[in-house]
């Protein structure tokens, strides 16, 4: 089948900006650091929660448009957490699973969550198959958002996660893999640039402090990826990953490559071992 | 070279096994590699063209685009890939130090190699051979325009040409050769790491290159040994010299095609002997031509004017009528077999990288190609992708870079 005419408008910067956490300059321990991301991710998940009740509204209104593009605002703003290779556990794992490892894959009735929703969304489904799913979902944000005061994150947690939620691009997002139907790969993925961004800012002064200048070479690249995968829109939309000319996917992989190199260098500089 | 106890055994006979050690010129897949297996990287001319004599039994022809921002960028890639070569090529121990571009400066960083050579590299006659194609030369961003090499076009699209746009193009060829599969899927990845976000993959693909049956020249997948005719490096069909019209810093480099050519293994296999020597002109047994006994035999065709032994129309005799007219169109082939898959129709993907080096494109490949337009091989071949590019000259001493002469 073919994918609907759906160009979400997004600002070309992407994600909204948000207000900084509550701090004047970054955060100067990774105490503060890990402080400031819990803050950072409960307005997350308030957000998801927000886009999910208008996913849910959508799609009762059988309002298909509305409801694809409430579904790419929830999306993002589960990619702007950050929740990069399971982090969360098992609430986290909820709320956006892929299809692997499940027999029939998209089909299979375990398959759940918002790349489940995406999934029936472009292949026609309606409410009838789509609120259950959608509801069990409003619970999981729910149970995430109830149990994150407790869900400690590691330390060694923030610097992986500046690292990994861009390899989450390449592996799930860019190599078309997790993608159900939507083709907005692109779309996710410049969510994924402003998480790692935000994260970044958050580890600046420690980074800097292990590698002077090392956090304005990072952000040199992650301006330079921002701005391959906006070179990609079209009229303000987002075109499916796999139908972008050749010359501007080489742009946005070797700006992401770029990037991941640098990135893979973080854990390392802030382990003590 | 050590001859392994299981090769002897299949070989039962006296005979089979006198032609075994016939063939010891040859490198058997299993003998362990030595430490002087290493092709010299300086000279006046890229090693992966003449050198090593005996052509390494794996390749890759990896074309990238340069995404390079300016010509300070470029020339930091290409001393880049310099160094690479060098070290690659050169050979690695464990305990050897390496230069400090090569290291990230940070304790416990991922490890500085991918580890699929184990800990001591053995640099199995591994080869880098850089190109550079037309679109490099025509950057605004770089502004090389006035270096380009005479002749360095697109390639030409040939009449019974296939092109699929995904093998084609590319700013950039590397050209890996070393007798192990895994020293040149090393080799490639090595280099990728290192220059990441300067050069993205455009096409690539891999290549085998046979031991010869028996003996000879190897075979391709059609059955017949190939690269019998090459000319030899002193006949200077090869390097651009001086006076030629070239640009001064072209000198010693030379033209490289790339043709990745599908051959129809099937439909051969259903075509009689008699047809298959006719359309190559060759003996398939032997390799020698139609009318002689030993591949090394010269076909005479002055004396055969109607083609009555060998076809005029057959490859070899078209490829190089072997002519006073002809004698310069000649090139050096040195292409790799290739395997990739299944074809829609259920058929094997299988075929020939074929490459060439010469010192004009039009004068050489293209006139051979013409020649062959209507060949009656061409209902058994697809070429579909590849590209032209220019071989840079040789590094000639250490601090050099390849390229070099771009800049000066
Ligand atoms: C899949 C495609 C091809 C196959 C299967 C093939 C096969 C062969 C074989 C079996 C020989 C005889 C052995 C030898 O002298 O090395 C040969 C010779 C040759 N081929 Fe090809 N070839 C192919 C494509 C080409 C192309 C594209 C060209 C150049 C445009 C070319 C040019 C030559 C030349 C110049 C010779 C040497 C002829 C001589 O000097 O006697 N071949 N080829």
């Amino acid at each position: 089948m073919t994918a609907p005419a759906v160009s979400p408008a997004r600002p070309a910067q992407g994600a909204p900006t948000r207000p900084q956490p509550t701090q004047a300059g970054p955060p100067a321990t990774m105490d503060d650091a890990v402080a400031a991301y819990h803050e950072y991710v409960a307005e997350r998940l308030t957000e998801l929660r927000q886009h999910v009740l208008a996913l849910r509204a959508n799609v009762g209104n059988g309002d298909v448009d509305s409801a694809m593009q409430a579904w790419l605002d929830a999306q993002q703003a589960w990619q702007s957490v950050g929740a990069a290779y399971g982090s969360f556990g098992d609430l986290g794992s909820a709320i956006a699973p892929g299809s692997r490892g499940l027999e029939d894959g998209a089909a299979n009735p375990d398959f759940t969550g918002l790349r489940r929703i995406e999934y029936g969304l472009w292949h026609g489904q309606g409410a009838g198959e789509l609120i259950p799913v959608i509801d069990k979902l409003l619970t999981d944000v729910d149970a995430l958002e109830a149990k994150l005061p407790e869900t400690a994150v590691a330390p060694s947690d923030m610097p992986l996660r500046l690292h990994e939620i861009l390899e989450d691009t390449q592996r799930d997002h860019l190599s078309g893999r997790g993608d159900q139907g939507s083709g907005l790969a692109l779309a996710l993925a410049r969510a994924d640039v402003d998480a790692t961004q935000e994260v970044l800012d958050m580890l600046r002064g420690l980074l800097d402090n292990l590698k002077s200048g090392f956090p304005a070479r990072l952000d040199g690249e992650l301006a330079a990826l921002r701005a391959a995968i906006d070179a990609t829109q079209k009229d303000g939309a987002w075109t499916d990953y796999a139908k972008v000319a050749l010359a501007e996917r080489q742009a946005v992989n070797a700006a992401l490559g770029r990037a991941l190199e640098s990135l893979s260098l973080v854990p390392p500089l802030f382990s003590t071992d | 070279m050590q001859l392994q106890r299981r090769s002897f055994l299949i070989g039962a006979g006296g005979a089979a096994a006198s032609g075994l050690l016939s063939a010891t010129a040859v490198r058997a897949d299993d003998a362990p590699e030595a430490s002087s297996d290493v092709v010299g990287f300086l000279g006046e001319n890229q090693a992966g063209v003449y050198r090593p004599a005996s052509q390494q039994q794996s390749a890759c022809f990896a074309a990238f685009k340069v995404l390079s921002r300016d010509t300070a960028e470029l020339k930091a890639l290409l001393q880049k890939l310099t160094v690479k070569a060098t070290i690659l090529g050169g050979g690695h121990g464990a305990g050897d130090a390496l230069p400090s571009s090569e290291l990230s400066g940070v304790d416990g960083a991922p490890p500085v190699n991918s580890g699929v050579m184990g800990e001591d590299i053995a640099a199995a006659n591994f080869t880098l051979t850089l190109g550079l194609a037309a679109s490099l030369f025509d950057s605004p961003v770089f502004g090389l325009a006035a270096k380009k090499p005479k002749g360095l076009t697109d390639m030409k699209v040939f009449p019974k040409d296939q092109i699929e746009e995904e093998w084609t193009g590319g700013d950039l060829i590397l050209q890996l050769c070393a007798d192990s599969t895994d020293m040149v899927h090393y080799a490639l990845r090595d280099i990728m790491k290192a220059t990441r976000g300067q050069l993205q993959l455009q096409w690539k693909i891999n290549g085998f290159h046979n031991r010869p049956r028996p003996d000879g020249a190897p075979r391709n997948l059609f059955g017949y040994k190939d690269g019998i005719v090459n000319p030899a490096q002193d006949e200077q069909l090869v390097w651009i010299r001086g006076g030629s019209g070239q640009p001064s810093w072209a000198e010693g480099g030379t033209f490289m095609v790339v043709r990745i050519i599908r051959m129809l293994v099937e439909f051969w296999d259903r075509v009689g002997l008699g047809e298959q020597d006719n359309m190559i002109g060759r003996h398939r047994a032997s390799g020698a031509p139609l009318g002689k006994s030993k591949e090394t035999d010269t076909p005479d065709y002055a004396s055969d004017p109607h083609g009555e032994t060998v076809p005029l129309n057959a490859h070899i005799r078209l490829a190089n009528p072997r002519t006073q007219e002809t004698s310069g169109s000649r090139m050096l082939r040195r292409g790799y077999n290739y395997e990739l898959g299944v074809d829609l129709n259920g058929n094997m993907q299988a075929g020939l990288i074929f490459t060439s080096f010469q010192q004009n494109i039009q004068e050489q490949f293209e006139a051979t190609q013409t020649r062959l337009a209507n060949e009656p091989m061409t209902d058994y071949i697809e070429p579909f992708g590849g590209g032209y590019f220019f071989v840079v000259p040789g590094v000639q001493k250490d601090g050099g870079f390849l390229g070099e002469g771009l800049f000066a």
